[in-house]
């Protein structure tokens, strides 16, 4: 045995592992352990709760009366028929999309940009890098109330430059072709820093080799970039993306603080629909419907993206 | 084997100035609105909406937080937050490396399962964690802050360190194998330090999620478990707009996130791999 572990060892470290079949029943022991515990929790806080909304969205449920309206299937499909006249609902989803496109794209460009910037090396850039997480680290509330003072008229000092330097603008929140934008900047604003953070760590872990390689070879830092460098951040940029695409879906404290869904429905994402028809109307079976809509069309959108970018799930 | 990180060709002084002045610049536009709510804080009353930097800073914001219930909203948030990441830590870090390492048949489900729940909304949550908690007895409780905080950091900590573990080359714990280390040995001993500027990424991410959170605490609680972001916004509904103690809540609820996020940054920037084994 000895012998042959040595001499394994001696061809190369890729096989050099015991292949007894007691070691492998041993190695499969171990990792149910360390795997089963994290499926018992996850399937008792996501998959009972999946189950309970399933079921509500096809019910009348309303809180103000509860005995006449819970666990009522008399009708099951009543609220989905009822979504599809919704225009208010309708409306929603295309703010959702709006949103989305431009807050992830956006923050793809910026990170990457700024991640660039500071993996140059210098002592500086080091010492700077952390100060870019700040937006990001920040409770979104506290930046929602940050983003309220910069855009109310009578106390911010944006608006009070720019009236200062006779070029005064009324408040972006409460302007209907404005106010998305305004959210659109404050969002991007606080999680362009996720995206870099991302690219700095994988820029980190990066092999010498290939850059070593290339530079031998001659590519100037262009081509290092496009050909050595885009290439192994690909993966990171993609689940960077989906990360942000589906955080996007849940920009609830910018929204609730800057224009609470106004003006009129302007800024009233799907996300921020339901938690109205829950929590400010009480139909809860309605906005249990709203929100099965909502997690059927993320992961509908996600799998599109993983399949049109051939992202497997095993990160191979 | 290599000695460490490479370092970038040498480039010439002046280019070096130019990109560390542009990078000032962008750094002190991009911190505006941070360092303008951090500057209110401070301001006396009489001139909160002043910008003239010279003033003479004032305690009183802070000093006017300490009755009532901002207090008891942060040690809630501090609770929640801490007993969140531990346990989603605890329980996702092995199977986060038992995903990475043991390639059974139902792997790929499972990572899907785990990205579903990584995926869902809060509000998917939010409904049936509310209608149970009223008969549960968990609504306006930290426990039940911390089982809904399970929801995303449980996904966040297997999704995040299965990427790290998948990193972190086999050959070193196959080595330790050899030597007669078990599975879990090899992982504590030998893959979980190379691992360990991920962990502290994770951790962080967790703690910051948990502490940062408002939609869940605004609707699971109501005054005994209420945190300090919903405390905040509280000041805006109920008490006025009173700009001071807006800025002094916000600059305390940011504080604790800020300082241990920039504190274990260090961790992030040393590269996962120095000093360890290459191929």
């Amino acid at each position: 045995m000895d012998d042959a572990v040595s001499n394994v060892l001696k061809r190369g470290p890729a096989v050099a592992v015991p292949a007894s079949p007691g070691w492998a029943a041993q190695r499969r022991r171990a990792f149910l352990l360390g795997l089963a515990p994290a499926l018992a929790v996850l399937a008792a806080i996501t998959v009972a709760p999946a189950l309970y909304l399933l079921l509500t969205s096809l019910t009348p449920l309303n809180l103000v009366r509860p005995e006449e309206t819970a666990w009522d299937f008399a009708a099951p499909w009543a609220n989905f028929v009822e979504l599809a006249t919704d225009e208010r609902f309708v409306n929603s989803v295309g703010v959702q999309v709006r949103l989305s496109v431009a807050t992830v794209s956006l923050q793809l460009l910026a990170g990457l940009a700024v991640a660039l910037l500071l993996h140059a090396g210098s002592r500086f850039l080091e010492a700077v890098r952390s100060a870019f997480l700040v937006p990001m680290v920040l409770p979104p509330i506290v930046v929602a109330i940050m983003w309220k003072v910069l855009y109310t008229p009578e106390i911010s000092p944006v608006h009070r430059a720019a009236a200062a330097l006779g070029a005064p603008f009324s408040s972006l929140i409460t302007n209907p072709g404005a106010a998305l934008w305004a959210i659109t900047l404050a969002d991007v604003w606080e999680w362009f820093p996720f995206t870099m953070l991302m690219v700095l760590a994988a820029l980190q872990m990066m092999p010498d080799e290939p850059l070593e390689a290339a530079r031998i070879d001659g590519a100037g830092p262009w081509q290092l970039f496009r050909f050595v460098v885009l290439p192994l951040l690909r993966p990171t940029l993609v689940v960077a993306a989906l990360f942000r695409l589906i955080d996007s879906i849940k920009a609830f404290p910018l929204i609730y603080v800057l224009t609470g869904g106004g003006p009129g429905t302007v800024t009233e994402v799907t996300n921020f629909y339901a938690f109205v028809q829950a929590f400010n109307f009480s139909y809860w079976g309605y906005a249990s419907a709203i929100t099965v809509m909502m997690v059927a069309g993320i992961f509908f959108l996600s799998w599109l993206i993983m399949r049109g970018v051939g992202m497997e799930v095993d990160v191979e | 084997m290599s000695d460490g990180k490479a370092r970038p060709r040498r480039r010439d002084r002046g280019g070096r100035v130019v990109a560390a002045v542009g990078t000032g610049a962008l750094l002190v536009t991009v911190l505006f609105p941070f360092l303008w709510l951090l500057q209110m804080s401070v301001r006396p009353n009489e001139d909160i909406l002043g910008y003239r930097l010279l003033f003479r800073p004032t305690l009183e914001h802070y000093q006017a937080l300490r009755v009532g219930q901002f207090p008891r909203s942060f040690g809630n948030s501090t609770l929640a937050s801490v007993a969140s990441t531990l346990l989603s830590l605890i329980v996702g870090v092995p199977a986060a490396y038992a995903l990475s390492r043991w390639p059974f048949r139902a792997r790929r489900q499972v990572a899907l399962w785990v990205l579903a729940t990584r995926m869902a909304p809060p509000i998917a949550f939010t409904i049936p964690f509310f209608l149970a908690y009223r008969h549960l007895e968990l609504l306006d409780t930290v426990s039940g802050l911390v089982l809904i905080y399970l929801t995303f950091n449980l996904a966040l900590v297997m999704w995040m360190m299965r990427t790290f573990f998948d990193s972190v080359p086999k050959t070193l714990e196959e080595a330790a194998w050899i030597d007669g280390s078990s599975v879990w040995g090899s992982f504590f001993r030998v893959t979980l330090p190379l691992a360990a500027p991920g962990l502290a990424a994770t951790a962080v991410l967790c703690f910051v999620f948990s502490w940062n959170d408002f939609f869940y605490a605004l609707i699971l609680t109501r005054t005994k478990a209420m945190t300090a972001p919903v405390a905040i916004v509280n000041f805006m509904q109920y008490e006025g707009w009173e700009w001071g103690k807006i800025a002094a809540g916000g600059t305390l609820v940011m504080l604790p996130v800020v300082v241990f996020s920039l504190v274990v940054r260090n961790y992030l920037v040393s590269g996962l791999m120095a000093g360890g084994l290459k191929e």
